[in-house]
């Protein structure tokens, strides 16, 4: 059976437009996808059952005692943690974040190794973007700083920007205009019109530079700022403001690197500049597919939209003492849920051995590195291929991941709605 | 089967016609009955107020852009925390407060239904995703129509009915209650960082102008007989002198329904400044007053502004982005493809500022100088003019003279130059106020017909009892006994459940959602229309099938069906 | 009166305890003060060994006395407005928050926040502070309002972010983007630091070691001279940040830093 307008669920692109063939319960080909995207449907390592360490092996185990043996270790911690959430449905996050509530716990999702800095950054100044349809429909100026898009998320330039015809945008790729700024020739670079190279760490330097021009402050500028030459800068600026419609991406390059959030926010502050004299939007390029889903469900119930700590009863939020990286890097932590997402490949390793310190439990379709810390994993469906759910494009617009097949295994909704019952129960009202 | 019987309550129902007697009123599953048996739980009003569950017409709580209120905004959110109490969950939030905060403080506010204000098609699930997350309110979303690139294609074709086709289509679609304009035109000039000034500029590329999309709207919406008139939002809003554009649509309306209005203008309060600078902006509520008492076709709401820090929010792009350049605090924009737009930034209404003085005064006038209550309800377009739990001390000044004596002697002193407030004398009676927080949103969002609004016997028992005896009470002198009264109920009753007692949330909710769906003739189905199915698949990023929201997101909706007379 | 509260062993060390409640009103009257560790709410007397002695009637008159394994406590002095607290050793993060009078004294090191959104009183640390010394709250466009924070060895990064009043000073190194966002007050530097000021539209900055990556977009305006721990010091004077609107000083001692971008 072949199935079409199917949502991809693997990068904050969220392309809706796969057409995937389905016998019984195996996927036999996928159209339209990426690469990423047909690993991601076809690659199949699923574990059978819960399974949960047994000296130096693992044994299988029942769902109802995996989830029970769960809830205890849960309700026992002092200071458990619910990580993750990033790579299911809007739907299991909201679940995760009222178990949270109730075992007084802190929850946080992978925001906290990606766009984390951004989100501060907005906190401080604001966001001025839009849906993605906007820059394919009208940009004629789009950049790329700090991420290479044919790498990470393929279809970007083809769906959204460079490659894609817009209403007032014919020919595309000869009528916008593409500028990648890095610290290295990215691929993306090769096809760009301008590309910018800055040395590492030199970024904040650069933006600032560019917000001073901007402003008409071109006398300031010395001959050279962190590798760009002056030159280049003022034609960088004149190339904004012609534009009538400017669109800037990021990506971990300057989320990650020196000043971290404060790069972002200088990024936001040139945007808003902009917007004196033109059009311009700003965007994260954000890495899971539904990252963003998880920083909304977080935000309209707790209030803030990752690194959420309820020790105190209260939701309290101050990414740098409450994030989960610092959190167990300096060990505070006496158990932790890992749902749907990988800590054991993607934290530094002093917090990978914390995890594997303390009883950590993960729910998860796949064997992973954060299986190997694990003391007991889940495994359950796999959200976009035999779940279903709502997830949230890195633009914000909400799209519901189809289920192409009905399977064998319990979604993560199921599991955590039976792990919050008998969490309520030992708890008590 | 579960029975209530509420003794001795002081009923102001206006719908019924009933303003103020001691009655018994039963409740049967959920609904109002003539009478119950001997066995039903007895609630003793003890002569206290009891009115139909408040209803906000216009009101921001739930979707995109709310939540990146929240979401941008930790200082509001620490500034309104409470921890997890019985079934009630963890709020934080003061002037956007996080679902459950502002569904429990609706809720111990006497509030059962609400509107939210503008909800991107686009993005629709994301709104009704938070609808579900807050429980206590049966909830409409107003849905955005203002750039929508299909119906300005219809507007400069002229062709009405087209233009209904796509309301029914897309309020199916997305599952929404009523057709929402903000700035129209003006969405879409910003797209290009433009904006529209009057009614008669031109949309950058469209060819049609703000009057034109306004006229064509107001008749398809009587076209599809949807329950709600067009709501909308003026052009030039903040403007100094932007009354002017407020009287010239107040001129556009026609009377073209009997039940009610043919159009809702919102937050009007921020219509009606004269002046041409921020320098010498006065007030012209007496003009628009004028307008609005002369043309019954037309129902308003304050959008009174409150002093303190809030956060405003619309879909009104533009004019968020002339804020910014005066508030220099932080901005968030976005705009949503082929559809409307948004902005966010915070502000801080001083009393301190002649400007906030006078905005603060025109919202009082509307309310004091339009004679109607029932086409004036009483808003602050949550939170844009100040946070709703600023309602109870809105409805004390409406009540008392001397309370807002009181407030003006703390204005800047060149205010009374500025406004007529301080010469309006009249002081609103427990039944305007009635009208004017549910039985007037009942009517002029047209939900009467599904129960809402009202006491009589078939009405859905939402119900709020307030700690206040009229009989022996004077709001004049004993403003402050309303401002607390209002603030908290005795008891808050939906659909037939006791949810909140004296301030504290007492179950767990479970609310419904209420959309309209208007039946067209074949012709008119844009679900199988060729040339919008095209350009659906060229211009939007997502596909079409993927567009609808699915049934799954409103386990308790309530349809609202119409035939439409295409 | 004089309260020493020693710690007790704790079977789970790592878990912060969070202690907004010690503060000197708090004792004034022998409240049951509680503590959270974790989320388990405590006792005080389950985390401390507690004695006092003499008497006081007003907060002024209260000096705590914190110590053994302190570095691990949080908020400690939160909203004091009167009295003393004296840290023999480290001391965790927050400490001194929303402050608006009395004196905090801490012996070793601070963890990070030390004096968030401080409006008054004196916060002084004998060791290191951590990052986001004397710095405001996510989204809130003012910091430190008022009162002094000094620190006799070095901090972290973004030292004294948002100051809007009130005086910093850091005797030792600053980390990167010290008086990055800075609105007001005074922040001087003993030692180096990273891209001072960033942003900053301002108030006053002084730094009497090495500035390395001074921003592109800090305008010459000039030398003045200003002391330094009784040495008379010859600085040069930048205006900006003119990114922003330029409107702040940024002072950096010359010969260490002949073009001003070593």
């Amino acid at each position: 059976m072949k199935i079409e307008d199917v949502v991809c669920p693997f990068c904050g692109c969220l392309c809706d437009d796969l057409v995937v063939e389905v016998e019984g319960t195996r996927i036999v080909s996928v159209e339209n996808g990426c690469t990423l995207a047909n690993e991601k449907f076809m690659g199949d390592h699923r574990l059978k059952t819960p399974i949960r360490r047994e000296g130096k092996g693992w044994k299988e185990t029942t769902y109802d005692e995996a989830i029970r043996e769960t809830a205890q270790i849960l309700c026992d911690a002092d200071r458990p943690l619910l990580y993750g959430w990033s790579g299911t449905h809007g739907e299991a996050q909201s679940i995760g974040i009222h178990l949270a509530e109730i075992l007084g716990a802190l929850v946080d999702n992978t925001s906290t190794v990606c766009h984390g800095p951004s989100i501060l950054a907005i906190q401080e100044v604001g966001h001025p973007g839009c849906t993605l349809g906007q820059v394919k429909n009208r940009a004629d100026v789009v950049v790329y700083w700090g991420t290479n898009p044919i790498d990470a998320h393929p279809r970007h330039m083809s769906r959204y920007t460079t490659f894609a015809d817009g209403f007032f945008l014919k020919d595309a790729f000869r009528d916008r205009k593409l500028i990648v700024v890095d610290v290295r020739k990215s691929e993306s670079a090769n096809i760009a019109d301008e590309f910018v190279r800055i040395q590492p760490g030199g970024d904040y330097a650069v933006l600032s530079a560019l917000r001073a021009i901007v402003q008409g402050k071109r006398s300031i500028i010395p001959p050279s700022v962190a590798g760009v030459s002056r030159e280049q800068l003022f034609r960088v600026a004149d190339l904004f403001l012609s534009a009538k419609f400017g669109a800037i991406f990021f990506g971990l390059g300057l989320t990650m690197s020196r000043g971290k959030s404060k790069n972002i926010r200088n990024a936001i502050e040139l945007t808003e500049e902009l917007n004196r004299h033109t059009k311009f939007i700003i965007s994260p390029m954000r890495g899971h597919w539904n990252v963003y889903g998880s920083n909304e469900v977080f935000t309209w119930i707790t209030g803030y939209p990752y690194a959420v700590d309820f020790a105190r009863g209260i939701a309290f939020y101050n990414p740098g003492e409450t994030t989960s990286v610092d959190v167990l890097s300096r060990k505070e932590c006496d158990a932790c849920l890992v749902v749907a997402s990988d800590p054991g490949a993607h934290f530094p390793k002093a917090c990978a051995e914390h995890l594997a310190r303390i009883p950590t439990v993960q729910i998860d379709p796949h064997v992973n590195a954060t299986t190997h810390l694990s003391r007991i994993q889940i495994p359950v469906a796999v959200t976009g291929i035999d779940a279903e759910g709502t997830a949230y494009r890195m633009d914000g617009v909400p799209i519901r991941t189809r289920m192409l097949f009905k399977g064998n295994y319990p979604s993560d909704t199921a599991v955590l709605e039976q792990l919050y019952a008998i969490v309520k129960e030992i708890k008590g009202p | 089967m579960s029975e209530f019987l509420i003794r001795n309550a002081y009923v102001i129902d206006p719908l019924s016609g009933i303003k103020g007697e001691i009655m018994d009123i039963a409740i049967r599953n959920g609904r109002i009955v003539e009478e119950v048996g001997s066995n039903a739980e007895v609630i003793d009003a003890d002569h206290c107020l009891t009115l139909p569950g408040g209803i906000d017409s216009h009101s921001h709580v739930c979707g995109t852009k709310v939540n990146f209120g929240r979401y941008m905004s930790p200082e509001d959110m620490r500034a309104g925390r409470t921890a997890r109490k019985g079934v009630m969950h963890v709020t934080s939030g003061y002037s956007v407060p996080t679902t459950f905060g502002n569904s429990y403080r609706y809720s111990v506010m006497g509030y059962t239904t609400v509107l939210e204000g503008a909800m991107a098609p686009l993005e629709a699930r994301h709104t009704h995703e938070e609808f579900t997350a807050t429980p206590h309110q049966d909830m409409l979303a107003n849905t955005l129509f203002d750039g929508n690139w299909s119906i300005m294609e219809a507007v400069r074709e002229k062709d009405m009915k087209r233009a209904a086709a796509v309301v029914a289509w897309t309020l199916s679609a997305v599952k929404g209650f009523a057709i929402k304009l903000t700035n129209p035109g003006g969405t879409e000039a910003w797209g290009w960082g433009e904006d529209v000034h009057s009614i008669q500029d031109q949309v950058p590329h469209f060819g049609v102008t703000p009057a034109e999309i306004i006229q064509t709207m107001i008749r398809a919406n009587e076209l599809l007989n949807l329950p709600h008139s067009v709501h909308l939002h003026c052009n030039a809003l903040g403007v100094p002198g932007n009354y002017r554009t407020t009287l010239d649509t107040i001129d556009l309306v026609p009377d073209l329904n009997d039940k009610r209005q043919s159009l809702y203008l919102t937050h009007l309060q921020f219509h009606s400044y004269g002046g041409s600078t921020w320098k010498d902006i006065s007030s012209k509520s007496e003009d628009i007053a004028r307008a609005v008492n002369n043309k019954p076709a037309v129902a308003i709401d304050m959008g009174q502004i409150m002093f303190g820090r809030t956060t405003t929010m619309t879909a009104d792009g533009p004019m968020e982005f002339k804020l910014y350049m005066l508030h220099h605090n932080k901005w968030s924009n976005h705009d949503v493809e082929l559809e409307t737009g948004s902005g966010i930034i915070p502000v801080y209404y001083s009393r301190k500022s002649l400007v906030n003085c006078v905005m603060w005064a025109i919202g009082l006038e509307l309310a004091l100088l339009v004679k109607d209550p029932w086409r004036c309800m009483l808003s602050t377009d949550n939170p844009n003019g100040a946070p709703f739990v600023k309602y109870p001390e809105i409805i004390a000044l409406l009540m008392s003279r001397h309370f807002r004596e009181n407030e003006i002697a703390l204005l800047d002193p060149r205010t009374a130059h500025y406004v007529p407030l301080p010469a309006i004398d009249r002081e609103l009676d427990w039944y305007d106020i009635a009208v004017m927080t549910r039985a007037g949103q009942a009517k002029a969002l047209g939900i009467t017909g599904i129960g809402k609004g009202s006491l009589a016997p078939g009405a859905e028992a939402d119900i709020a009892i307030y700690p206040l005896k009229p009989e022996s009470l004077d709001p004049s002198a004993e403003y402050q006994q309303v401002m607390a009264g209002f603030g908290k109920t005795r008891y808050t009753i939906k659909r037939g459940r006791v949810v909140a007692r004296d301030g504290d949330v007492v179950v767990e909710g479970a609310n419904s959602t209420i959309w309209t769906r208007a039946t067209v003739p074949p012709g008119y189905d844009l679900s199988v229309d060729p040339e919008f199915m095209k350009k659906f698949e060229q211009y939007y990023t997502v596909r079409m099938s993927n567009y609808p929201v699915q049934d799954v997101y409103l386990p308790r909706g309530i349809c609202i069906p119409t035939e439409a007379s295409l | 009166m004089r309260v020493i509260l020693r710690t007790k062993p704790r079977k789970k060390p790592f878990i912060p305890i969070e202690a907004e409640t010690i503060i000197p009103q708090n004792f004034l009257r022998k409240n049951d003060i509680r503590v959270y560790e974790g989320n388990k709410e405590r006792r005080l007397e389950e985390i401390f060994y507690i004695t006092a002695e003499g008497p006081a009637v007003s907060p002024d008159q209260v000096e705590i006395v914190l110590s053994g394994e302190t570095g691990n406590i949080k908020r400690v002095g939160e909203y004091m407005n009167a009295g003393r607290i004296v840290v023999e050793g480290d001391i965790g993060m927050h400490c001194g928050n929303f402050m608006s009078a009395g004196e905090i004294i801490i012996k070793g090191n601070a963890d990070a926040w030390l004096g968030r959104e401080m409006r008054g009183g004196t916060i002084r640390c004998e060791g290191n502070a951590g990052h986001y010394c004397a710095a405001g709250y996510r989204g809130e466009k003012r910091g430190m309002r008022g009162g002094l924070v000094d620190v006799m060895g070095s901090a972290g990064d973004f030292t004294a972010e948002y100051l809007s009043g009130g005086e910093v000073r850091i005797h030792g190194d600053c980390g990167d983007l010290p008086g990055v966002e800075m609105r007001g007050g005074t922040l001087t530097i003993g030692g180096h630091c990273h891209r001072p000021c960033g942003n900053m539209t301002g108030g006053t900055c002084m730094v009497f070691g090495r500035v390395y990556d001074l921003l592109p977009t800090f305008r010459g305006a000039g030398n003045e001279e200003r002391e330094y721990r009784g040495q008379r010091c010859q600085m040069m004077l930048y205006k900006g940040d003119t990114a922003n609107r330029g409107k702040g000083s940024l002072l950096v001692k010359k010969n260490l830093n002949r073009t001003g971008t070593d």
